[in-house]
């Protein structure tokens, strides 16, 4: 499979080159513009979370270093790991205790083949929806908890091992699209586990309209050899600053929904400088047992859920976040509580700004 | 008090950080406006070199082709961009240049898309 892929790429890498849909500009039209050596980046995301889970605090220390190197013109490797703790109360000990879990959320090599293609190998966010691949670093998510359907469909530890084809193009001047078709091999070695599954993505993104939807699919090719299948949602109305954001998924072990509008107050008329780093959230989720439960770490019961929240931006890559949400299951109804810091940096390792 | 000792830490290094966010983005505020003046060094936060890319870009007149990229370039960036995180400032050329390589693969823009944005912000 993977042989396949790579074949796959050499092949288009040689023979799309030369062609150029009507009305996009050629792959070298803006070369003179963009030829800017790439240097080496150290950056990532940290965030401080404190959770009230049903009335008992958690303290949530997350950093998620991000390794980015580019080589030549057309390879890229990268690489993301977290390191995050959730300390609570036990009885009868003083003090917050947990433990500091490891992972390697993703360490790949990319190849841009053409416009067309990026051949991706190694270790790598499955690409099932969108929550896992693009909206979920602390510094880009609206809210600090995790959709519940977010297991389905992304593997034991949210990532695959094995080897990826991507790409995004435009196909008229009215719409691009998007695709990503994959292959994980199993791992069952600790911070880098991974299930043996294929699957492929597919989105069409419409800028005139800011509007992106999307279905992926995905079949598992170990122990109950089930699929899995998703559809995303992304609209940014032109008229005003909200942004909508949705995904369904669907499993052998339960399904389930989740859509998050975000308003950033820039159109309200006092206090201006305030209301404009200000972002008011709102998400409503369930979830549907399916058979057998407690699969792929989802909720055991079905489960209703809605937050709200209210974020700002002191700045760029600085945010403080807070929400309250409320759960509704089988298992007992519950608040949610959180409130939190997020920072993401970028310090490059290399001299910048001189080639 | 292993635990409370990584805690402070924790804290410690946050606070650090959004000390060196208000700096540097008291120190790049100037800077941040719309890329209609050309400013290789834009919102970097720290001064940056011009690049000599930057540069002849920059010393040569500016013709209509150079005004349609970098209108499509803005429009494209919060297009793209903003459909997953807030629109970031602008960084030192190569910092941008692998940043937006890298969200070419992560976010499946297009080639076009991504040498536009990339003009626009190192402009």
């Amino acid at each position: 499979m993977l042989t396949m892929m790579i074949a796959a790429g050499a092949f288009f890498s040689s023979s799309a080159r030369a062609q150029v849909p009507a009305g996009q500009v050629s792959f070298g039209q803006i070369e003179d513009s963009t030829a800017i050596r790439p240097v080496a980046i150290f950056s990532g995301s940290a965030g401080f979370i404190t959770n009230f889970d049903g009335g008992e605090p958690h303290l949530d220390p997350i950093v998620m270093p991000v390794l980015l190197v580019p080589i030549g013109q057309r390879w890229l490797v990268e690489a993301r790991g977290t390191l995050e703790s959730d300390l609570s109360k036990q009885p009868g000990v003083s003090g917050f205790h947990g433990q500091l879990e490891k992972g390697v959320d993703y360490a790949q090599v990319d190849f841009i083949a053409n416009p067309y293609l990026t051949v991706t190998v190694g270790r790598f966010l499955t690409p099932f929806g969108i929550y896992n691949e693009r909206l979920y670093p602390v510094w880009v998510r609206n809210l600090q908890s995790d959709p519940l359907i977010l297991p389905i469909g992304i593997g034991p530890s949210d990532s695959s091992t094995g080897g990826m084809l991507r790409g995004g193009f435009k196909v008229t001047p009215k719409f691009n699209i998007n695709y990503a078709a994959y292959y994980s091999a199993l791992s069952t070695t600790s911070y880098v586990d991974s299930d043996r599954f294929a699957g492929v993505r597919v989105g069409v993104f419409i800028p005139g309209a800011r509007l992106e939807v999307g279905t992926s699919f995905q079949h598992r090719l170990q122990d109950e050899r089930s699929n899995s299948f998703g559809f995303h949602a992304i609209w940014q109305p032109l008229a005003i600053p909200l942004d909508i954001r949705a995904e369904v998924a669907r499993s052998r072990f339960g399904s389930g929904y989740w859509i998050e509008p975000a308003y950033r107050l820039t159109q309200v008329p006092f206090w201006r400088n305030q209301m404009r780093r200000t972002q008011v959230v709102a998400r409503v989720q369930q979830f549907y047992l399916g058979a057998p439960p407690g699969g792929d770490e989802l909720p055991d019961v079905n489960t209703k859920q809605f937050e709200f929240g209210l974020n700002y931006y002191f700045m760029d890559g600085l945010k403080a976040t807070s929400n309250y949400g409320r759960q509704f299951s089988a298992d007992g109804n519950k608040n949610v509580w959180t409130m939190g810091l997020t920072y993401r940096f970028v310090l490059p390792l290399g001299r910048d700004g001189d080639e | 008090m292993m635990r409370l000792g990584l805690l402070t830490a924790v804290l410690t290094v946050l606070a650090s950080f959004c000390g060196m966010a208000i700096a540097q983005e008291q120190a790049a505020s100037s800077d941040n406006a719309p890329a209609v003046h050309p400013s290789p060094a834009a919102g970097s936060g720290s001064p940056a070199v011009p690049t000599k890319e930057a540069a002849s870009i920059h010393t040569r007149p500016v013709t209509a082709d150079d005004k349609w990229m970098r209108i499509e370039g803005e429009k494209r960036f919060r297009t793209n961009c903003g459909r997953c995180h807030m629109a970031p400032h602008k960084f030192p050329p190569r910092t941008m240049a692998t940043i937006v390589r890298h969200m070419r693969v992560r976010a499946m823009i297009t080639d076009e898309d991504m040498r536009l944005i990339l003009r626009y912000m190192t402009q």
